[in-house]
This record gives structure tokens, sequence and C-alpha cells, in this order.
């Protein structure tokens, strides 16, 4: 898995001021619990899951969320947002096995 | 004197005593389960009978999911977002009951999160809000699982 931390954000194109809009996001990532067992080889497959994301905007601290394997694979998350102003939504991620990845993208206020 | 009646109770002793000994298989698999008062302990501080339910809390999930890998759940309350510090989700028969722990702030501007998470089996999915004075609300939904989701 390749591919594994790449992320899917979306905001609302159109947003006025002060409105309550809701940030979706979607990652690629296994979430293996450590419970499970390959079926060939009878091992157990370790654990490997998300662990926090953190979403900021221009800077400042919106949402933290702390996951763990309770999580379903290719986790999606959906929050709700208010901006006063036009700026940048980072959010920030990371796995136990020491995985980071980073995405940013504008949002514009009208 | 042995009758017939006292066969008959020594027989649903022993029968029950069957019924039971499935259970404790899955320790042997070699993870322990957590309960759901241990994991409200450790992430809350608090035991289950201590949570009040509370109707300003929905929490939105199938009532029968197909598939336990993969079931929608979505928390709203209805409480302004100023006033609460986290939001936790939590699976009672999951091998680790704590799904996850958001920490919301004022710029969420309500107080809302979606997911989607996994089920062992067919469990209680709760919701539990932190509100900043240190209160805590729950709300809770019965999840139906056909299929665990958990290997």
């Amino acid at each position: 898995m390749a591919r594994i931390g790449r992320a899917i954000v979306r905001v609302p194109r159109r947003i006025s001021k002060g409105q309550v809009f809701k940030v979706q996001m979607v990652i690629t990532h296994p979430m293996e619990t450590g419970l499970r067992k390959d079926k060939k080889t009878g091992k157990l497959i370790p654990a490997h899951y998300l662990t926090r994301i953190e979403f900021l905007f221009n800077g400042k601290k919106v949402t933290t969320i702390h996951s763990g394997p309770g999580i379903s694979k290719n986790p999606y998350f959906a929050i709700m947002m208010k901006a006063a102003e036009s700026g940048t939504l980072t959010i920030k991620y990371e796995d136990n096995k020491g995985g980071k990845w980073e995405k940013s993208l504008k949002v514009s206020v009208a | 004197m042995f009758t017939r009646r006292d066969l008959f109770k020594v027989a649903g002793v022993g029968a029950a005593a069957l019924l039971i000994a499935p259970g404790s298989v899955k320790e042997s698999f070699g993870v322990k389960k957590i309960s759901i008062d241990d994991a409200l302990k450790e992430h809350l501080g608090v035991t289950l009978k201590d949570l009040k339910e509370s109707n300003l809390i929905t929490v939105k999930a199938p009532t029968i999911a197909e598939s336990g890998a993969n079931v929608p759940v979505q928390v709203k309350a209805n409480i302004p977002v100023d006033r609460v510090e986290a939001l936790y989700i939590f699976a009672d028969n999951n091998f680790n009951p704590w799904v996850t722990k958001v920490e919301l702030s004022s710029m969420n501007g309500e107080v809302f999160f979606a997911t989607r998470i996994k089920l062992a089996k067919t469990s209680p999915v709760r919701a539990v809000v932190k509100m900043k004075d240190g209160s805590l609300l729950m709300a809770v939904k019965e999840v139906k699982v056909t299929v665990g989701g958990c290997g």
C-alpha cells in the first residue's frame, strides 16, 4: 500500500462569513488493530492505525481527533467549522508507526 | 434422597456451566477484552453508573449494520460549542471500547462529529460529551451487527 496517508478533503465551494460549514475528509490508511491474523501465515498483523488528526485554520487549532484501531479502514471524518475570513485549512495527521502527513487547502469566505 | 427432581437440577447447572464456558475462550486468544467500565475509568475517570443520559445529544447510527467493519456514526449536541471540551465515542463490546476523542474549540461553530467505526459485534454505541465545567453527558444507540468487523 504505497498510498498510505493520501487524503481527500472537501469543503463547500461558497462560504459566507460566519456560516457554519462541514469539512469532510477521507484518509487512505489500513487501520490495522493488531488483533487480526494473516490468513496465509497465521501470524498476527501488527497494529497500524492513525493516532491523531489535527485541524488548523490559519495556524489556530480547530479540532484534534484522537483516534485508535476502533476507527474503520480508510477513515472518514467530518467536522463543522466557522470562519470569519478566508485562509488556509491545514490538516496534520500521524499514525502509531511514526508516519506523519500534512495537507493544506484554501478556504475562501465571501 | 436423590429424586428425579434433583437430577434435573444437577443437569441444569451443568448445562449452564457449558453455556458460560465459550465466553472465556476469548481470553485465551492472548488479548484481554477491556470492559466498558475500565475504558470509561481510563479516559473519563468515571464508571457507567455515573453517566447520565441526556436528550441534548443525538447519536445517529444504523439500527442494523450489515458489516461491523464500517458503521457510520454521527454525533450532534444541542449545546453551545464554547461550553464543550471534548467528545468521546465508546463501543461496549469492542476489544477496546474507546473509539475516539475529539477536542473541540469555539471555531467549530457547533458540536458535530461524524466518522465510521468498527464494531466487533452487536453493541451499544455511546457518545459522551465532556463539558468545560467537568460534567458529562451521554447518549446511547444500540447497533445490531450481523458480521463482525475485527477480523
